[in-house]
Formats: C-alpha cells, sequence, structure tokens
C-alpha cells in the first residue's frame, strides 16, 4: 500500500502545482501585437494586445493605467454588448488575447486625439508579475492584425 | 498474484490522478477565457451573405443630425443604402464598423460615392442627441447620415433586419453600457430591399471589394 499512497500523494501535488495561488512556478509574461485604431476623437478609444505567459504559473492582469488617459478599464464583448471586467486571467503557457469583437482596453478622456504614427503609454499591473510597461502605436482606423493594414 | 495487483491499483491513481490534473489546468479560471483565436483566414472566407429571403427597409421615422425629421424609406428610395446600428460611446466596434464603410467609400468615383446612402441609427439616443451624432460621424464621413430618437422605435426597426439591441443600462460600477449590432444591411436601389448582410468581421478590403457592386444592387 505504500507506493499506492505515494503515487496518490504525487498526483495531489501536482494538481497544486496547477493552481494560480500556489508557489511551485512563476508567470513569465511578454506582449505582443498591441496596437490602437486611431479613434475618432480624444474621448474614447479602444486598445488590443496579447499577452503571453511562458512561466509555470497563471497570473491576472488586475489593472490599466496610462498617463494619456483619464481612465483605462478593462472590458468583455459579447453579442454587441460590453461588460467591465476587474480583472482577466493569463494562464499559464498560455495567452490573453484582446482583440476587435472580444476583449479590449477602453480610454476614456485622451489629454489628446491618438493619431496614427505616435504611441501610447500603458502600463499593465498584474498579481504577480508587477508591472509592464508597453508604448502602443496608435494604427490607422480600419487596421486589422489579420491583414496587417 | 499481490504484486500485480498493487500495480493496477497503483496505475489506476495515476490515471486518476492524471485526470485530475487536467481537470484543474484545463477549468483552472473562467475569468480569463484563454485565447481562442479562431482562424479569420478560412478558405471560405466572404464577408458578405446574400439573403434568399430579402429583408424589406424598416419604416423608421427619426430625426437625423441636424435636428429635423427623416423619413428613411423616402429619404433613401432608390438609392443603394447601408443600414448599422450602434452608439458613439463605443470604443470599438461601431467606429471600426464605420470607419471599414468610410475608407471603402472613398475607392469610389465621386458620383458612386454621392449615391451611396450610409445610415448610421444610434441604439443610445439619450447620450447620442443630433448634436452629438452629428460631431462622431463628421469625424468618420461628413455624408454618413446619422438618426436619432425614440428608443422602443429603433428597437422595432432593428429587430425587422433580424437585430435584437437592448436599452441602455448600468453596470454594477452606474456606468452607462449600451448595446450595437453586429450587421451591416444594404439595401439595393432596384428593389430598396435588404439582400445583403454583413458581420462584425468584414474588413475595409471586403467593403472595397463589394461596393461597387452594392451601388448598382447587384450581388458581390
Amino acid at each position: 500500500m505504500v507506493p499506492l499512497a505515494a503515487t496518490v500523494l504525487a498526483g495531489t501535488v501536482l494538481l497544486t502545482g496547477c493552481g494560480s495561488t500556489q508557489s511551485g512556478g512563476t508567470p513569465d509574461l511578454s506582449v505582443t501585437s498591441s496596437y490602437m485604431p486611431q479613434p475618432v476623437s480624444a474621448s474614447l478609444a479602444a486598445g488590443f494586445l496579447t499577452i503571453e505567459n511562458k512561466g509555470d504559473a497563471a497570473d491576472q492582469l488586475t489593472s490599466v493605467t496610462s498617463d494619456a488617459a483619464a481612465s483605462v478599464t478593462m472590458h468583455r464583448t459579447e453579442g454587441g454588448a460590453m461588460e467591465e471586467v476587474d480583472r482577466l486571467t493569463v494562464p499559464a503557457h498560455g495567452r490573453l488575447v484582446f482583440r476587435s469583437g472580444g476583449d479590449h482596453l477602453m480610454f476614456d478622456g485622451l489629454k489628446s486625439k491618438p493619431v496614427e504614427g505616435r504611441t501610447v503609454p500603458v502600463d499593465l499591473h498584474f498579481a504577480k508579475s508587477g508591472d509592464l510597461k508597453v508604448e502602443i502605436p496608435v494604427k490607422p482606423a480600419t487596421y486589422t492584425p489579420a491583414t496587417g493594414h | 498474484m499481490r504484486t500485480r495487483s498493487t500495480k493496477t491499483l497503483a496505475t489506476a491513481a495515476l490515471l486518476a490522478a492524471a485526470a485530475l490534473t487536467l481537470t484543474a489546468c484545463g477549468s483552472g479560471d473562467d475569468s480569463g477565457k484563454p485565447v481562442a483565436v479562431v482562424s479569420e483566414e478560412a478558405a471560405s472566407h466572404k464577408a458578405a451573405t446574400v439573403l434568399d429571403q430579402p429583408f424589406e427597409k424598416p419604416d423608421l421615422v427619426l430625426t437625423d443630425t441636424q435636428g429635423t425629421t427623416y423619413d428613411l424609406r423616402k429619404e433613401t428610395a432608390g438609392r443603394p443604402t447601408l443600414i448599422y446600428f450602434g452608439y458613439t460611446h463605443c470604443p470599438d466596434v461601431c467606429p471600426l464598423t464605420m470607419n471599414n464603410l468610410a475608407v471603402a467609400k472613398k475607392a469610389l468615383p465621386k458620383a458612386e460615392q454621392d449615391k451611396l446612402r450610409v445610415v448610421f441609427v444610434t441604439t443610445d439616443p439619450d447620450r447620442d442627441t443630433p448634436g452629438e451624432l452629428g460631431s462622431w460621424l463628421r469625424g468618420i464621413d461628413p455624408q454618413f447620415i446619422g438618426l436619432t430618437g425614440d428608443f422602443s422605435t429603433i428597437q422595432a426597426g432593428a429587430r425587422t433586419l433580424g437585430i435584437a439591441i437592448e436599452p441602455t443600462k448600468k453596470d454594477k460600477n452606474g456606468k452607462l453600457v449600451s448595446v450595437h449590432g453586429t450587421q451591416v444591411v444594404a439595401f439595393s436601389p432596384k428593389t430598396d430591399e435588404g439582400y445583403v448582410v454583413y458581420g462584425e468581421d468584414a474588413t475595409v478590403d471586403d467593403y472595397t471589394k463589394d461596393l461597387p457592386k452594392l451601388i448598382e444592387g447587384q450581388n458581390p
């Protein structure tokens, strides 16, 4: 019976290792594919990016701030309806993708209208990994990552 | 015998542990919804859906960005017309859709640009006054028509095109949240019927390719 107990125990340890709140791994985050479509005005803009996690532990994006905007909030869109969310998970060995028609960052009250060719500074705040700074490039209003223009 | 049965048990336990591990990893968190990056470049990708059963043009009498009464059927009769339901406090899909149409329209010869009617009907009439709507649309294309009015009238009009919208409401943080339609409906200048529908993944290239046909009432 000893080997059996040991196996079960090992299973338990593995299981815990997968959770996002236990020690046993660290997230390893990087940001790619960020862009902001040039907005209609300075009052409102959307931002998109992909957060990749090569680490063994999940992390959570808990807030986003920008010196260029009065507020930045995280939203999920489903069936034409938008819903603000408090936090979003970046799974271990996975990605959190903000994309048009899905999750997006919403910038309210920008100091000036972002124009194509410029960048917008953003700080991403994570539960475990601390802060990541990103300069989001402003693309044409009709830009889509799929076509690249 | 004894060794063997222990082994079997151990294997079973391992399998169970593996299953548990898998489950724990898979559903670790539901708030993240990792990455359903659906391939958008499938071979069959076609933005336009030509309808077997065209829609009648909605009988909407609303207010335009000048504050004057606008009878949709009367004003757009015999004109190629594109209708979209959205709101200006929409950061993502509404401006993207309208900008796609604006950029595609600019690729048309001037005379055809002048024939085309692009109508943006607000789903958020309380915030989208004629003035608000006008300044937003001028930032996209000054020829676009913006309509506002009674929400229930707008909702009923949208419903005749199979577009479901809900009134603006407050979310848990007290912020106003509105709903936009997910389709652009193209009406033929020949029949005044809505005969082609575009989903929100339609790109500026799709519209640029199709607009010359839509202007003539042909199938894209």
